[in-house]
């Protein structure tokens, strides 16, 4: 994908993929991209993850969109919402 | 006589020598047996097949005994035994870095490269604070299961025991022959070895 092709993604296509990725990575079992409130919060009271889905969640980032976390910290603000991520994501990405 | 007792193949699930329905096989029996008797764990899809299957067989094992559940407690050990240590998991997480070109450890995949993470998460469940331990042989040796088991009721804390065999080579090669013992039910070694025998040997 060339940077032109990057940039033609739209937000709401990256939040819908993103959802689909966030399911497979996560093993969120009957869970669909329309169960999850992109504006809701990832961790504790959202879709209840864990600090093993936090450190997969960096592993995702980097796998398919080239983007490396190097203060992994960083992730607290990233990973407030789905909506957060892929702003941060669409900003970020080298692929 | 070991009064609850559970046996789960890729082939069949028993409690207590009683068949439990199903369609499918293997891992997705698994699945089937969680969603049917247990669910309200989504944790359980993230587990690897040693530790769904250690989950789902201990779950079954405590719906049969019946008693209070949840509530903390430490006078209840969890001493398993198997073959395979924690094989899949080890080749699943070696899959995400085989390749240099496309390394990317996981991190959900690492957590499970141990066998006795499962005797972990069955302790997690059902707030178990006394000892867990999980023990590789070579092969189903119930004489040293048994040596085990009534060393574990040394601990002056122990007063029963989740223990057997649970043994995961891939999702499609399993079992789990677990059980419970309680403190006291047998004096020696030789009779429980004899106990754990005939749970082994029984032909379903």
């Amino acid at each position: 994908m060339n940077f032109k092709s990057l940039n033609h993604t739209t937000m709401e296509e990256l939040i819908y993929r993103l959802k689909q990725e966030i399911i497979e990575a996560l093993n969120l079992e009957d869970m669909k991209p329309e169960d999850i409130d992109e504006n809701a919060p990832l961790f504790g009271e959202g879709l209840g993850l864990d600090s093993i889905d936090a450190l997969e969640l960096i592993v995702l980032m980097e796998k398919n969109y080239g983007i490396k976390l190097q203060d992994p910290s960083k992730g607290k603000e990233i990973f407030k919402s789905v909506t957060v991520m892929a702003e941060y994501i669409q900003k970020n990405r080298t692929k | 006589m070991i009064q609850h007792f559970v046996h789960i193949t890729p082939e069949f699930a028993f409690v207590d020598g009683k068949a439990l329905n199903h369609n499918e096989k293997g891992a997705a029996l698994l699945t089937e047996l969680y969603r049917a008797h247990i669910g309200d764990y989504p944790k359980f899809f993230k587990m690897d097949t040693l530790s769904k299957l250690g989950f789902v067989a201990s779950e079954l094992l405590l719906q049969a005994e019946g008693e209070l559940r949840f509530e903390p407690r430490e006078d209840r050990a969890v001493v398993l035994f198997n073959r395979s240590a924690s094989l899949q998991a080890d080749t699943n997480f070696q899959a995400t870095i085989q390749d240099p070109e496309n390394f990317f450890p996981s991190p959900a995949a690492f957590v499970y490269t141990l066998a006795n993470i499962v005797t972990g998460e069955i302790a997690i469940r059902n707030k178990y604070y006394g000892e867990t331990s999980f023990i590789v042989l070579e092969r189903q040796q119930p004489q040293v299961m048994a040596q085990q088991a009534l060393a574990a009721f040394l601990d002056p804390m122990t007063e029963s025991l989740i223990s057997g065999w649970l043994d995961c080579e891939d999702e499609n090669h399993f079992e789990a022959a677990i059980f419970l013992l309680k403190k006291g039910q047998y004096d020696n070694a030789e009779t429980v070895s004899k106990e754990i025998t005939k749970i082994f040997n029984i032909k379903y």
